[in-house]
């Protein structure tokens, strides 16, 4: 695939992944190849075993290729450690969570400032008002000084988006965050994270979601650790 | 569960090892208690010490003891006495030396021996010496040695051998030598001595104060009739070694303390299981899913514990018991005693065995319970990152107003309060660990202080004490002509027992005159050498004719119950003094005393114009030995003895000794929970990276590097050893008042609470350095964990 502007964000080259389950040998992602571009709202969509999760954790360093390159945003990930991929996910990739993953022991507004502190992102005088402005942003203001457990399922993924915002990513990811949610809330989730792209961010979604073409811009489907369709015509697999 | 079992064995083994830690504590103390509780009675009576011993205004001839020996109630009855003298232990260095006179050592019946080395019994011109007494004399066997006699002055004996004498106190303790003489060989030395003590054994109430003071009195009265007048009876506690109620008292008390430590271990073994029970739960839903019943499941999380401590049994109880020997050889030495058997009761054993395997069994059945009774369904729905243990929402709003710095920060505080079951125990095992610590150097402090104090009350630094009642003007004529002697007050001093009704002199006293005697001293009323801490009434006065006033000893020993304005009945001299208390003066390191004026003491002792102590001034305290060995000499000169020479060296060397069993005890104790803690504490904190897994795995995914998590899970560990270290702290306290009034009843003196900045520091640095220490495995297998291996799935 090539960006349709310039250098896309992310590229996958003839990217492969493998699992080794005792004496068996399991293949994840089968070479794949694809590119994002900035602004982008990718939905991963496919069967469960079809790889969506696993080409997620490659995209944002959470797991590393058995063969191929990943470059995002002119870094190649897949030669970096653990250690340079931890920061480099803290200050370029926003992860949301299927089950939330909020810190029960910090008040909503501690966990958004959580991502500041640990990257070292913005003046500590700026973190809580940073953090307390996203939450206002993302509708639960009220709630910033609650505990998660007090929060409703809903109120707890908006609150694990303003945390994956919280260090201004350019990326954000997000894997099944409807997953545990209702239909309703769905909605809202899906819409507060297709909205992200307004300020120039890519959103990489994995959703069992039926009708993602009404938040994302491009649908990427996925079938036995291969890409089997791409909204956006544009897709290379390689054999 | 074999393999989910050594899945876990990290923390397995921890339990295992921290229930052995104090399985080896209770052993040690339960062995150390058995063991000494038969061996220091074995000890003292296998000496048949008397019942009672009775000093005669005469010789006791045989004639008289075959009389005695057929009064009723009297089943033995031999002759004695005992000589007072000095002994050359250094160029101008003296200790007073003991002499024991035995007419016959073949056939020596009470207060018997056990002879160790060389000659026995010691040929003319020797003695044998208690063997705890040879090395303070800084001589060998078979080696001459310079002591001086009250009538024969100096002269030189041979050492011909050793003896164990299990009655008396170490020798180093009391700073006394104790020697054992022929009666011919004190004559042959120029020492003529009647055999003038009775000691008798009473056939019935052998073990009855009461039933021995009755056969006594009778004893007594017969005596009188037939002419041999009794001067004064001493009665020692029956059948029992001067030291053995405050040895039970000492064992008790760390008997309890390692009790305490099993049972802080059994709570963690709970902990350890509670936690491998949070992580099983998938698999405790799937047995139950497939037909387990609760109790099945139950019975092999308990048959786990068991088997742990099987372990810790096996481990702990061979080590208590080596540490046992060690704790027993030191107690023997310190106490004189001779072990003859290390053997254990068989109970030991099965006690130590059951309380290895029920202690824990008992404290991890609720857990185990809790868990076994689990549904199915509550058991799978087990998702995301988990509030547990976070308590009522009220809790948990408590909890989130905690605030520290940053959201890192108030993460790591939070944690800490997280399980509060588990704080609660670890806080306990390192806060008792802790308190024990800190109170094993309080008490060295208050021991510390309590020789500061008296040495700083005592405004003089030699007392010198007189074989003979000698001239008051000649003596002070002779001391303050010697260089560096500023100041010389008179301090007469006489031994002195509690007056009865019927005339008979009784004091609750042992054979080396320690433990409930009272002395009669002639004080100065206007004295500057002592610093007078009046805590009832007031100092002497010049007028004072029939006044006492009285120290804290004497009114907690030889005059227990004495108040301010009683009359009290004394017998000095054997002449009765009868006397009322105007004061108590708080004295420490003193034996109990009863002070009147100079003119009071000269009419009791019909001295008047005489002296037999001495207080001296000196220009500089450090030239003490060497200005003693100066006034000692110009007082022979003049034909004046010296019996005693006390510095303040020889004071805090003779009272140090009691308090060290004490200390040491305390800190092996210490020590054993310390132990149990720290591993209570790294088994806290891998168990929380266990249950937190996920936790660390979003800090992970959020950007958290290896140094935050591990900075996360040490900073965990060390908040909760400054905390401990803040509880032991206040723990110490009451602890230490309570123990510190055991070591006060053994040394008899009165200690006030000190609080040891050293040990509170030392404690402070081994908590920090602890827990650094123990929660950097943790902390390094969190910052380990891959963001890929703690969310399955995102």
């Amino acid at each position: 695939m090539t960006s349709s502007i310039g250098n896309p964000l992310i590229r996958l080259r003839d990217v492969s992944k493998c699992y080794e389950l005792g004496a068996r040998r399991f293949t994840a992602l089968r070479h794949i190849s694809l590119d994002v571009d900035h602004g982008e709202r990718v939905a991963f969509v496919g069967k469960s075993g079809s790889g969506k999760t696993t080409l997620i954790n490659l995209l944002t360093g959470i797991d590393s290729p058995t063969a191929g390159e990943i470059h995002v945003a002119g870094h190649a990930i897949h030669q970096m450690s653990q250690e340079e991929l931890t920061v480099w996910r803290g200050r370029n990739v926003g992860i949301v969570f299927q089950f939330f993953q909020l810190l029960p022991t910090l008040t909503i507004v501690e966990n958004v400032m959580l991502p500041m502190d640990f990257c070292d992102m913005f003046e500590q005088s700026q973190r809580r008002p940073r953090a307390l402005a996203l939450l206002r942003r993302l509708g639960i203001p009220d709630q910033a000084d609650k505990l998660p457990a007090d929060l409703s399922g809903g109120q707890q993924q908006r609150a694990a988006i303003a945390r994956a915002l919280a260090n201004d990513p350019p990326i954000v990811v997000a894997d099944e965050p409807t997953g545990n949610l209702d239909a309703s809330t769905s909605d809202e989730v899906m819409s507060l994270l297709g909205s992200l792209a307004n300020d120039g961010k890519t959103v990489l979604t994995v959703t069992h979601e039926r009708d993602v073409d009404r938040f994302f811009t491009r649908k990427l489907t996925l079938r036995d650790g291969m890409v089997d369709g791409d909204s956006a015509g544009v897709l290379k697999v390689c054999a | 569960m074999l393999r989910d079992s050594y899945a876990a064995r990290g923390r397995l083994v921890m339990v295992v090892v921290a229930l052995a830690v104090s399985i080896a504590a209770v052993t040690t103390m339960l062995a150390a208690y058995n063991v000494l509780m038969r061996e220091v009675p074995r000890n003292y009576l296998s000496t048949n010490p008397a019942s009672a011993q009775l000093e005669m205004d005469g010789a006791v001839s045989d004639e008289l003891l075959s009389q005695v020996r057929n009064r009723p109630n009297i089943a033995g009855a031999e002759a004695a006495a005992t000589v007072l003298a000095r002994i050359k232990v250094g160029p101008n260095e003296w200790l007073p030396l003991l002499l024991f006179v035995v007419p016959n050592f073949e056939s020596l019946q009470i207060n018997t021996l056990e002879h160790e080395s060389g000659a026995w019994p010691p040929p003319s011109g020797a003695m044998l010496v208690e063997r705890s007494a040879l090395p303070l004399t800084r001589a060998a066997r078979n080696r001459m040695i310079s002591i001086e006699l009250p009538q024969a002055g100096r002269r030189s004996i041979l050492i011909a051998g050793t003896v164990h004498d299990p009655g008396l106190a170490p020798a180093w303790q009391e700073q006394t030598i104790y020697g054992y003489v022929t009666p011919q060989s004190l004559a042959d030395l120029g020492e003529p001595t009647k055999l003038d003590l009775l000691k008798i054994v009473v056939g019935h109430g052998a073990g009855d104060a009461n039933a021995i003071g009755s056969t006594v009195r009778d004893l007594a009265s017969w005596l009188n009739a037939q002419g041999h007048h009794v001067l004064e009876a001493r009665i020692p506690p029956p059948k029992r070694h001067p030291h053995q109620a405050q040895m039970s008292a000492v064992l008790v008390m760390l008997l309890i303390f390692s009790l305490l430590a099993l049972f802080l271990g059994a709570v963690l073994t709970a902990s350890v299981v509670g936690g491998l029970l949070a992580q099983h739960v998938r698999q405790i839903a799937i047995m139950k899913a497939i037909g387990a019943r609760s109790r099945q499941v139950a019975r092999l999380y308990m048959g786990l514990v068991c088997s742990l401590g099987i372990a810790a049994v096996a481990i702990g109880l061979p080590l208590g018991l080596m540490a046992a020997r060690g704790f027993i050889a030191i107690v023997a030495e310190l106490l004189n005693l001779q072990i003859d058997s290390l053997a254990l009761p068989w109970w030991v054993f099965v006690v130590t065995l059951l309380l290895g395997i029920v202690a824990p069994a008992v404290a991890a059945l609720v857990p185990v319970m809790v868990a076994a009774r689990r549904t199915v369904r509550h058991a799978i729905d087990d998702y995301g990152v988990s509030a547990g243990g976070q308590g009522s929402s009220w809790t948990r709003r408590a909890l989130a107003r905690i605030r520290v710095t940053d959201a890192a920060s108030n993460l790591v505080v939070r944690n800490l309060f997280r399980r509060r079951t588990r704080l609660v125990l670890t806080l306990s095992l390192l806060a008792g660990a802790g308190a024990m610590f800190i109170t094993s150097l309080n008490l060295k402090a208050a021991w510390e202080h309590a020789i500061t104090q008296a040495v700083s009350d005592r405004h003089f630094d030699l007392e010198l004490g007189l074989q003979k009642i000698a001239s008051l003007e000649r003596v002070l004529a002779v001391t303050t002509a010697v260089p560096g002697v500023v100041n010389v007050e008179p301090w007469n001093v006489a031994a002195a027992s509690i007056g009865n009704k019927d005339g008979l002199d009784v004091v609750r006293r042992y054979p080396d005159g320690a433990h409930g005697g009272i002395v009669l001293r002639g004080a100065p009323p206007n004295t500057q050498l002592i610093a007078h801490t009046m805590i009832e009434g007031r100092w002497l006065r010049q007028q004072d004719n029939d006044a006492v006033v009285i120290n804290t000893l004497a009114r907690t020993s030889a005059l227990r119950g004495a108040k301010l304005g009683d009359w009290v009945s004394l017998s000095v001299d054997h002449r009765p003094l009868k006397l009322r208390i105007v004061g108590v003066v708080r004295e420490l390191l003193t034996p109990g005393a009863a002070y009147v004026t100079p003119g009071t003491f000269a009419r009791a002792m019909r001295a008047v114009g005489l002296v037999n102590a001495v207080r001296i001034v000196l220009a500089d305290r450090e030239q003490a030995d060497g200005v003693a060995g100066a006034i000692v000499q110009a007082l022979e000169r003049e034909h004046i003895g010296v019996k005693s020479v006390l510095t303040d060296k020889r004071l805090t060397a003779a009272q140090g000794g009691h308090v060290y069993i004490l200390v040491l005890a305390l800190g092996f104790i210490a020590a054993m929970m310390a132990v149990v803690g720290m591993l209570g504490l790294a088994s806290s904190l891998g168990t929380s990276v266990i249950e937190r897994t996920r936790e660390f795995g979003v800090m992970r995914a959020i950007g958290a590097r290896s140094g935050t998590v591990i900075r996360t899970v040490v900073g965990e560990g060390l908040l909760i050893g400054v905390l401990s270290w803040i509880v032991a702290l206040l723990l110490s306290l009451p602890l230490s008042a309570q123990v510190g009034e055991v070591l006060a009843s053994i040394s008899t003196q009165e200690l006030s609470l000190e609080l040891s900045v050293s040990g509170a520091g030392w404690w402070l640095a081994i908590v920090l350095f602890g827990s650094t220490a123990v929660s950097f495995c943790p902390a390094r297998q969190a910052s380990k964990l891959t963001v890929r291996q703690t969310l399955v799935a995102l």
